[in-house]
């Protein structure tokens, strides 16, 4: 396996970072080299003192280091610190956690007492909003914030993984660990719309980057911004669904720091599926042949069954076989026969108990007032949850920020970033994959008892074969080149008045390749004479019996151009900041996609070596198209000291996807605060609260993602026009044409009216902190088709119109408290997010009962199926057959039902009309997402030691389960558990089901399956080396850390799958609990 | 320099805005369609959309679950059906296949619709108009009479709706006017498309005078004939609005006629049917070669084609090419999907021309000896010889010989059980094994270098063959009475068998006929209607399933490594049972006479009238 990484890639940083060896080979001497610059001593002037916190304690273990260099030290037991500085400039700088940091010049002075004051986390923070920052205590829209030192927490491969649970009311959920897939969906504040819910993302400023925030190195992160209401209408017709600026780390003012770090994770999946071995399921593989036959003769073919394997019925002579005989199932019982009758455990023979992943980080930073430079170099390695995977994830990135003060007047800063990521996986995808292991039957082998594999389980889907590179390779490349240039004018006879002139391009280039070549399982047919030689068959498997080839390009390029005039000044108590821009944004992209097959040989495979024959090429998949935007926006903030805050944000929007006269757009947004505890009345009577700031925000936003119930984004829908087809004629391919959907000549955006109303403050010292927001977003204008109500006779699929309407109601809320007992530090936060959503509009089919409508109800999981959410309601099981005589309702308008036996699910008559029929279904008011998404941290630190602890929850979702299960493949524990049975006849659970053919396979509420977790979704325990200990070794900090991602879960949904799943049938590749262990050097 | 620098700032700032300015930039093109305006304009784009209407046919015959699966030929493997079980209702409608389902056929139609008005003043060539418009006309006639025999009278839209309709629900027009309507569909295809030839998989002049004679010969049927429908079913006696069932009136005969009229006019082109003039039965061998040759339209067997749906390797489009996958044995690693029940392997007569019959002795000891050559051809029953088998098979069974039975293996004294490759206790795929005890062998292709599930195959689905319309006119002559010329076009067909003359007249006949036109359609989409039209569905579509059961026994003082079929060594026996009832509980209600339309559609449609018993 090691083999297969060490390939070279070449202008990679692989060899840099091969192996843990090149912390021996390369770090060592770099280390000592280093030290030998740094002992060399200058006249150092000693100075000393002792840090106290607020209420006059010592304060052990803070940090004094002298500003600018990397010189530390840390105080005793008793506070004191003693510390040589290089000049009566330098600076001290006291950093005590909790605490504000303090500064003081050095001077003559070499005894210093200070005094810490507690950090109300309000006081000086900035926050990061669209164009431009604001103080925290003067920012009045719902804005969550989450600084990069936190996301770098979790060993989380993909960034979007370590979001949950930070910033509330953004619901981050994961649906898959498959290296490359594994992202997690984000909604912020739910969902508003029954088109796209996608938040937009800005990077460095530029929306909508290709490749998202995903693959984001976290440690290049500096912050992560969410503009929940109205802050985000400077964002116009993008920013209805809120919107997630990132920032990325820039380099500060000092000596050059080189920063490296290595991580070495092990990860395994979160919860696999608990299936029966093959005892259990012969058993239940005999009761589904027993089931066929009259209700009547079950008890007497069940004891034939046991007796000798076969029934004849007395009356008619016909004969029922059992799968299984007797003798059968007692060599399945006592596993005499590994070679006939094993017991496989498909999972376990697959998947590994743990994988690795590592990733490797490189930084370096420095600069002086003029020049400021971050250089990052990043890599990720992540293989496959299969043994010998073929999948894997491979990711180099790096990224440059340079800024540079070219004089007085114009300061300028580019981005560079590039990032490949290298996507591996077999031939068959995840979901087939996960498949054959649902499937896998318990009584027969994966791998012989001689190592070889087995047969497949149909169509050479042999997971022991398919999850390697045996049959072939599927490949998936992208790289991303990611510019960005900024140069700020500021003038200098008006101060205030500053021109900022952005520039972005962005290339994005994919490519896939998956060569498929025929692969190899062993068939077994006895042994020889001498009773242990197996008798082994080769046989071939595969798509044909000659490799065929699928390769794919595509290019993207995206382009930005921006201006934006700004004034900012303060006059006496007024203070006014007025802003306007203009954005041009274009986007081109296509691709291809060529097949061919009959190669001659499994040797080469490049196209040019494929037969001619049956070759194909086309732009499936890789459409070509192309958009622009152009944009105008502002931002007018006004404040009173710093008391009563408004701030109006506008956007002036124009967007390619819909036609002329319908594509501009104004999008307003107004906020206010007032900081009620600046007020004398409040400072003299209330005591107990330090800050308070109550704020509201009312913003119109827009939603240009047209998305059309069927989940394609499609933005032509105001132009007639035809797509592709084929058809054979005269014997060739002919390309057809197909007329879509006709079009609709005034699409436009969505509108989302977004209500806010928050209040957030301080107390108890500065202890407390909290926030509390209640929103209200009512989204119109939504983009539907009105099929619902046209009959089928019209032959069209309706445009999608403006006509649909969602509301959406929730809160958040987030508390902290910071506190000190004895020498740990500790600081609690709890934060959660609640939003349900209520479809106002949607268009119905007429002469459905209210309890089917949609209207009324929450947006169901898949907008395209929406009566997937119509559900029977499960009322018990039929237990016996008195139960069945005595049923009076008439089920024949259940497909499926045939006729009623024991075992058999009752449904509820919800209409009383005597009938169980399709009018008895009832809309369920849950969907997949959660209503409730919160997180509680813990952080705590004692002398070197520091622990982050988060705990990460939801609830209000529910999602269906019915694995694909019987003659086809293998049962869940939970369903062997509790099945009715002759000898138990339950009134809870139904009977042994073959292939969920029965009328009680329909949907219905026994199938719902409640998904509320808790989990303890990220912790980290880190140990710093005394700063003392590492200066003497030229290095300024050494941390050594453990972390973890979804370490424990507890939900509903334990045996079955990870309660964050979007499967019902359990077919996916599950989520991933990481263990990482890291070391951060700083020099 | 304080101007330099003031001039300086202004002109950058306006640069930036002035720049973005021209908005022209905003005005892009989707790229991956094309504009449906000049596509009419162009003779190959116009072509090309109505090429499109073409995969209304989706895989028809070849379809995973064939059409016979809703008949008593066949048992789909995969799940019960409900239309069999009479267990369908507005809300619940039951499987068919898409190429009647009401929503697909209507969105064909209105492709049809605007190609029709689109090419009516299309600035191109008048030959290429007249083609295109022929296509469409057959087009639009195939997708009405889907709806027409599946569910009876439907909605007419003669020109598509536009996007602003005020109104858009519409009443079932009649029976009478929906024939009335694909009839002149397709006499206008006639006419457009005479003496033009199109290329293979487009519908030429004959598909639409062929297509014409099915669309009468239904509408002549006992079913459409309300009087005589009404005795046969007081379900629908009881119905109100006949009309759209059938005719309430009129001259019978006269449609008998229209009917024969019909079919004669193809069979006078002269120019279809592949050994329809034998005047003596040939051998079981021949006989059995021309059948293959005729489902898989090679050596000389494709001239009974008159419009079909072809597969080739390089189309993507290719569930039906699947067709050996879907429905070859488990033991060949096939799906097993579509199964020959055993009451229609008992309906294929001997080749003597006697009925096969269970309480002959002889008869039930062999029962695949000795039967219509056709047999052979359609249906995969125990120890048929197949292709080699792959490799893992091959170790079990070296000579690629049909496993269907429960056989002993070791010596007679001391025998171990084993079960047949391809049963549902077999090594290889087991939960893919037939619960007939038969399998589909029609349209597989024998060439033994397609190989099980890892080949596509090139035959074509045959939507509309000579045969039928030969069908279709006798049975319009027996209806007229002249019994004479019926018989001896049924005999050619018999004779291409080489199944011995008719000799039967009056009722038995007819009956005759009627199991004559099902051995030779079979899996051609026929018995579905055919038992409805004749209205003898009550005893055919709602009798139990039958199974198969082969056991052999080693003979006293014989012994078998491997088994192989072989009766000087194997005593077998055949036994025949009703399937479980948990597997498919087949049942008549005279309500699945017409499924129902759905129930939202009903309401989405206010002027719709429900079919009977619904």
């Amino acid at each position: 396996m090691e083999k297969r990484i060490l390939t070279p890639h070449s202008g990679s940083l692989y060899p840099l970072f091969s192996s843990p060896r090149f912390l021996k080979k390369m770090l060592l001497p770099l280390v000592l080299v280093l030290c030998g610059f740094i002992s060399q001593a200058q006249n150092k002037i000693h100075v000393s003192g002792i840090i106290k916190d607020d209420k006059g304690n010592a304060a052990p273990n803070a940090t004094v280091t002298v500003k600018g260099t990397k010189i530390g030290v840390s105080s005793d037991a008793n506070g004191a610190f003693g510390i040589d500085v290089p000049s009566e400039k330098s600076v001290l700088v006291v950093s005590y956690l909790g605490f504000q940091p303090q500064e003081m010049a050095v001077g003559k002075q070499t005894s210093f007492n200070v005094t810490l004051a507690l950090a109300t986390g309000t006081l000086s923070d900035v926050v990061v909003v669209g164009y431009g920052t604001q103080k925290k205590v003067t920012v009045t829209g719902a804005v969550a914030m989450v600084k990069g030192t936190d996301l770098v927490k979790s060993p989380a491969v993909n960034l979007s993984n370590s979001i949950a649970g930070r910033l509330p009311g953004v619901v981050a959920m994961n649906g898959s660990g498959e290296p490359g897939y594994d992202g997690s969906v984000i909604r912020i504040r739910g969902v508003n719309s029954l088109g796209n819910n996608d938040a937009l993302i800005v990077i460095d400023g530029v929306p909508n980057r290709t490749g998202g925030l995903d693959r984001l190195n976290p440690a290049d992160i500096e912050s992560m911004s969410v503009l929940k209401d109205a802050s985000a209408a400077i964002y116009g017709a993008r920013a209805a669904n809120g919107v997630i600026l990132i920032t990325t780390k820039r380099g500060k003012t000092g000596k050059p720091e080189l920063s490296y770090s290595y991580n070495k994770g092990w990860a395994a999946p979160t919860i696999l599926p608990k299936m029966l071995d093959a005892n259990e399921y012969v058993t239940m593989a005999n009761e589904i042949e027993l089931y066929k036959l009259d209700p009547s003769k079950w008890a007497a073919a069940a004891a034939a069954y046991k007796a000798t394997g076969k029934y004849t019925d007395p009356s008619t002579g016909a004969v029922s076989t059992a799968p299984f005989s007797p003798d059968d199932i007692k060599k399945y019982q006592d596993g005499s026969d590994p070679w006939g009758h094993p017991n496989t455990d498909w999972f376990k023979t697959v998947l590994k108990p743990w994988t690795n992943q590592s990733r490797q980080n490189l930084q370096i930073s420095g600069g002086t007032e003029n020049v400021k430079y971050l250089a990052s170099l990043g890599y990720e390695n992540q293989d496959g949850q299969y043994r010998n995977s073929a999948t894997g994830y491979k990711q180099y990135d790096i990224r440059l920020n340079m800024d540079a003060k070219i004089n007085k007047y114009i300061s300028t800063s580019i981005g560079l970033t590039g990032r490949q990521e290298n996507r591996f996986f077999p031939t068959k995808g995840a979901g087939a994959i996960f498949r054959m292991l649902m499937r896998g039957y318990p009584y027969k082998n994966a791998i012989w008892p001689n190592g070889l594999p087995a047969p497949d389980i149909e169509n050479g889907e042999q997971p022991v074969v398919i999850t390697t590179n045996q049959t072939g390779y599927d490949k998936d490349t992208r790289n991303y080149f990611q510019t960005n240039a900024k140069v700020e004018i500021t003038n200098p006879w008006i101060k205030g008045l500053k021109l900022t002139l952005n520039g972005a391009f962005d290339k994005y280039i994919k490519q896939g390749k998956t060569w498929v070549t025929p692969w190899y399982v062993y068939n077994w047919s006895g042994f020889q004479a001498d009773g242990v030689t197996p008798i082994m068959t080769k046989v071939q498997k595969g798509p044909t019996t000659q490799p065929t080839l699928n390769q794919a390009s595509f290019d993207q390029v995206n382009t930005m151009l921006e201006g934006i005039l700004s004034y900012d000044h303060n006059f006496g108590n007024h203070s006014i900041v007025l802003l306007a821009g203009v954005t041009k944004e274009q986007f081109h992209g296509g691709g291809f996609n060529a097949f061919r097959q009959y190669f001659a040989s499994p040797a080469i495979d490049q196209l040019f070596a494929g037969g001619l024959t049956d070759q194909r090429a086309n732009n499936n998949g890789y459409d070509p198209f192309e958009g622009a935007r152009l944009n105008y926006f502002g931002r007018v903030g006004y404040n009173y000291k710093e008391k009563y805050i408004a701030e109006f944000l506008w956007r002036d929007d124009a967007s390619s996807n819909f036609p002329a006269n319908h594509r501009w757009g104004f999008f307003p947004g107004i906020t206010a605060g007032w900081r009620v505890s600046e007020e004398n009345f409040f400072k003299n009577n209330v005591t107990a609260i330090n800050s308070l700031k109550v704020r509201g925000s009312w913003g119109q936003l827009g939603n240009d993602k047209l998305e059309k119930p069927n989940g394609t984004l499609h933005p032509y829908d105001y132009v007639a026009t035809y797509v592709y087809g084929t058809y054979v004629a005269g014997g060739q391919v002919q390309s057809t044409l197909r007329e879509n959907v006709p079009p609709n000549p005034t699409i436009t955006w969505e509108v989302a009216n977004n209500y806010d109303f928050g209040l957030e403050g301080t107390a108890l010292n500065n202890r407390l902190s909290f926030e509390f927001d209640l929103f209200w977003n009512h989204r119109s204008s939504i983009l539907w088709d009105k099929s619902g109500s046209n009959p089928l006779t019209v032959g069209f699929t309706a445009p999608a119109t403006n006509v649909g309407k969602l509301d959406n109601k929730g809160y958040e809320f987030k508390v902290g408290y910071t506190a000190n007992v004895g020498q740990v530090r500790f600081n609690v936060g709890v934060n959660g997010g609640y939003a349900k959503n209520k479809i106002v509009f949607w268009n119905e089919t007429p002469g459905r009962p209210d309890y089917q409508l949609n209207t009324g109800h929450i947006l169901p999981t898949d907008v395209n199926d929406p009566d997937a959410m119509l559900l029977y309601q499960y009322d018990g099981v039929f237990a016996t057959q008195k139960d069945v005589d005595a049923n009076k309702l008439d089920y024949t308008g259940v497909g499926g039902a045939g006729k009623l036996f024991p075992g058999s699910m009752k449904f509820k008559d919800v209409n009383g009309d005597g009938k169980i029929d399709a009018n008895d279904r009832v809309r369920s008011n849950k969907s997949r997402i959660p209503s409730f998404q919160g997180g509680i941290t813990l952080s705590a630190s004692y002398k070197d030691f520091d622990l982050s602890i988060l705990f990460q929850g939801a609830s209000g979702a529910e999602i269906f389960f019915q694995p694909e299960t019987g003659t086809i493949g293998n049962y869940v524990q939970r369903q062997y558990d509790k099945r009715w049975t002759l000898d138990n006849p339950s009134s809870v659970d139904p009977r042994t089901v073959d292939r969920n053919n029965q009328y009680f396979s329909n949907r219905n509420t026994y199938y719902m399956l409640n998904t509320n977790y808790i989990r303890l979704k990220n912790f980290e325990l880190g140990y710093t080396l005394p700063a003392n200990l590492g200066k003497k070794a030229g290095i300024s900090r050494l941390r050594f850390y453990v972390n973890g991602l979804n370490m424990l879960t507890w939900s509903h949904t334990k045996n079955i799958f990870d309660p964050e799943s979007t499967s019902s049938s359990g077919q996916y590749y599950p989520q991933s609990k990481i263990i990482n262990t890291g070391v951060t050097v700083t020099f | 320099m304080k101007k330099i620098f003031k001039t300086g700032f202004i002109l950058l700032g306006s640069a930036v805005l002035i720049t973005s300015c021209s908005k022209s930039f905003l005005n892009t093109q989707p790229l991956n369609q094309a504009a449906a305006g000049p596509t009419w304009s162009d003779a190959s784009l116009s072509e090309s959309f109505v090429t499109d209407i073409y995969n209304v046919f989706h895989d028809g015959l070849l379809n995973q679950e064939s059409m016979d699966c809703i008949s008593d030929n066949c048992l789909y493997n995969f799940g019960r059906m409900d239309i069999m079980e009479s267990n369908i209702s507005p809300g619940s409608t039951g499987w068919v296949n898409n190429t009647y389902e009401w929503g697909e056929m209507y969105k064909r139609i209105r492709a049809a619709n605007l190609a029709l008005t689109n090419l009516a003043n299309a600035p191109i060539d008048k030959a290429m108009v007249d083609r295109l418009k022929g296509e469409c006309y057959f087009l639009r006639a195939h997708c009405y009479n889907q709806l027409l025999r599946y569910y009876g009278g439907i909605p007419i839209i003669k020109s598509a709706y536009s996007l602003d309709a005020p109104d858009l629900t519409i009443a079932r027009n009649t029976y009478d006017e929906c024939v009335k309507f694909i009839v002149s569909d397709l006499d206008s295809s006639k006419l457009l498309l005479t003496g033009k030839t199109l290329a293979a998989g487009r519908a030429n002049a004959d598909a639409a005078m062929a297509l014409k004679a099915r669309v009468l010969l239904y509408a002549a049927s006992d079913l459409h004939d309300m009087p005589t429908a009404k005795t046969k079913s007081t379900l629908l006696n009881g119905y109100a609005h006949p009309e759209y069932l059938g005719y309430t009136s009129g001259d019978r005969t006269a449609r008998w006629t229209a009917a024969r009229d019909a079919a004669k006019a193809v069979i006078d082109l002269n120019k279809y049917g592949y050994q329809l003039n034998l005047s003596a039965p040939q051998s079981k061998d021949a006989a059995i070669a021309s059948y293959t040759d005729v489902y898989l339209s090679r050596n000389g067997g494709e001239k009974e084609t008159i419009f079909a749906k072809y597969y080739i390797n390089a189309s993507t489009d290719d569930w039906g090419a699947w067709y050996v996958r879907n429905n070859g044995m488990n033991g060949y690693h096939g799906w097993t999907s579509t199964e020959p029940t055993q009451n229609l392997v008992d309906s294929y007569e001997m080749m003597d021309g006697s009925k096969f019959d269970w309480n002959n002795a002889t008869h039930a000891a062999a029962p695949y000896e000795n039967r219509d050559p056709r047999f052979y051809a359609t249906v995969f029953y125990d120890g048929a010889k197949w292709k080699p088998r792959t490799t893992d098979g091959a170790a079990i069974d070296p000579y690629g010989e049909l496993q269907f039975g429960t056989y002993q293996t070791g010596s007679s004294a001391s025998p171990a059980t084993y079960f047949g490759l391809d049963t549902r206790n077999s090594n290889i795929e087991n939960w893919n094994g037939t619960r007939t005890g038969y399998s589909i062998r029609k349209f597989s292709n024998d060439n033994p270098a397609i190989v099980d599930m890892n080949q596509k195959q090139e035959v074509p689905s045959i939507q509309i063959r000579y045969t039928e319309v030969v069908f279709n006119y006798i049975e319009a002559l027996l209806a007229l009475g002249d019994e004479a010329t019926a018989t001896t076009w049924l005999n050619k067909i018999r004779f291409r068998a080489g199944m011995p003359a008719i000799t039967e007249t009056g009722a038995a006949l007819v009956d005759h006929y009627r199991n004559e036109r099902n051995i030779e359609m079979v899996c051609e989409e026929q018995r579905f209607y055919d038992c409805r039209r004749w209205m003898i569905a009550p005893t055919t579509l709602g009798n139990k399933v039958r199974i198969m059961l082969v056991t052999g026994k080693l003979k006293a003082g014989q012994s078998a490594a491997i088994y192989r079929y072989d009766k000087t060594k194997y005593d077998y026996t055949y036994t025949v049972q009703n399937i479980e009832s948990g597997v498919e509980n087949r049942k008549w209600d005279d309500k699945v006479y017409f499924p129902p339309i759905r129930l939202d559609e009903m309401n989405k449609n206010s002027k719709l009238i429900q079919n009977p018993g619904y």
